[in-house]
């Protein structure tokens, strides 16, 4: 049997913030070339692991290996390599404002690279035209809609020509049509350019039509994973009901620390 | 990485040998700027020899296609292997370079 080309892998990673545990011994592991879609509700911790997994935070206990290395016993250096492999698709596309598109995507590249002038800007043209984008280098970010800013996020994400790409909610906050060709472009990219991707996501819609694999979190753990097959079939009441989008079950939607009338009194 | 220039008649033929991307890139840029300062009608890029090519790496040699087509000359690719093919394809500069499967069909391509 081939072996498994292991490219992330989480090892009981444990998080706290203040008295809150965030994530509660998370283990998991992503193979090269597919699209691992790490799933949940606001605030189950999927956020934090993806900043986990980037090495943007470090864990309080357990580890975390990317492409093959210790993220904790790296020095800056080190951790700099690493992070010229990987690309970054933020909620937000956190655009430049002050900066063209053209000047947003070619960033990466002016700022890590002895590339000349004219060939970034032709690497700006090819992004662009692999998010369906070219010929709006000359346009300022406040004169795109949501959806093509996202699309500019991800041109600038992929400049360097990433081997694993992390979104964070990539269809947040977008219309159906425009998060369909949010995650149509994702899983091009995935296939076309054989990028592994990791997904944050709670659009149960994208994790059926672009992943290989789910992880579903709650409560800072992961409580089921395996192909979008699986989880659906899943018999674990929690996952039916974050499937179902049922506010009855298994998991509590208010999260009170105590009596809501002696809480007032006191 | 590893370039080498060699006239082959009246064409000038480079080969490859190595990766060419973000690190590499740079340098190629310079040695086929220096190499076509004499302006070579017809000039084939041999890639035998290369495994991989990144984005900056596909920039470079369109740039020096761009070169090469404001004085006149003609660049051809050869040896491309599948997978660099397919990197080309999924571009679509497949439709902007011509490519050979060799070094001499290339060569006996230029009329």
């Amino acid at each position: 049997m081939m072996e498994k080309d292991v490219v992330i892998k989480a090892e009981n990673v444990t998080k706290r913030f203040g008295e809150r545990v965030i994530l509660n011994g998370i283990s998991l592991e992503v193979c090269r070339g597919e699209t691992f879609v790490i799933m949940g509700g606001s605030g189950c911790g999927k956020s934090t692991l993806l900043r986990h997994l980037i090495g943007a935070l470090p864990p309080d206990s357990g580890k975390v290996y990317l492409l093959g290395k210790d993220l904790a016993s790296l020095n800056e250096d080190e951790m700099d390599r690493v992070k010229k492999k990987i690309g970054m698709c933020f909620q937000s596309a956190a655009l430049f404002d002050s900066m063209t598109v053209g000047e947003n995507v070619s960033l990466p590249l002016r700022e890590h690279t002895r590339l000349e002038t004219h060939v970034i800007e032709t690497v700006v043209k090819m992004k662009l035209e692999l998010v369906g984008l070219r010929g709006f280098e000359g346009l300022m970010p406040s004169q795109l809609s949501g959806g093509m800013r996202k699309r500019v996020g991800l041109a600038r994400a992929i400049a360097m020509d990433p081997e694993i790409m992390f979104y964070d909610e990539p269809t947040a906050g977008l219309d159906p049509i425009v998060a369909g060709v949010i995650d149509k472009l994702i899983l091009d990219l995935s296939k076309k350019l054989s990028i592994t991707s990791v997904v944050v996501t709670h659009d149960m819609k994208s994790v059926f039509s672009i992943a290989d694999r789910v992880a579903m979190l709650y409560e800072g753990k992961a409580l089921a994973v395996g192909a979008p097959d699986e989880i659906k079939k899943s018999e674990n009441p929690m996952v039916r009901q974050f499937i179902s989008g049922s506010p009855d079950g298994p998991i509590r939607f208010f999260q009170q620390k105590d009596d809501y009338l002696e809480h007032l009194m006191k | 990485m590893n370039l080498k220039f060699e006239n082959k008649g009246e064409t000038m033929v480079c080969r490859i040998d190595g990766d060419v991307d973000i690190n590499t890139s740079p340098s190629i840029k310079k040695l086929f700027d220096k190499a076509l300062a004499k302006k070579a009608a017809k000039m084939v890029v041999n890639l035998q020899g290369v495994n991989y090519v990144d984005s900056s790496g596909l920039a470079t040699l369109v740039e020096i296609l761009k070169n090469m087509r404001q004085y006149g000359g003609k660049l051809k690719l050869s040896n491309l292997s599948p997978k660099i093919k397919s990197l080309f394809d999924i571009t679509k500069l497949d439709k902007l370079f011509e490519i050979a499967s060799d070094e001499e069909e290339a060569i006996a391509s230029f009329i």
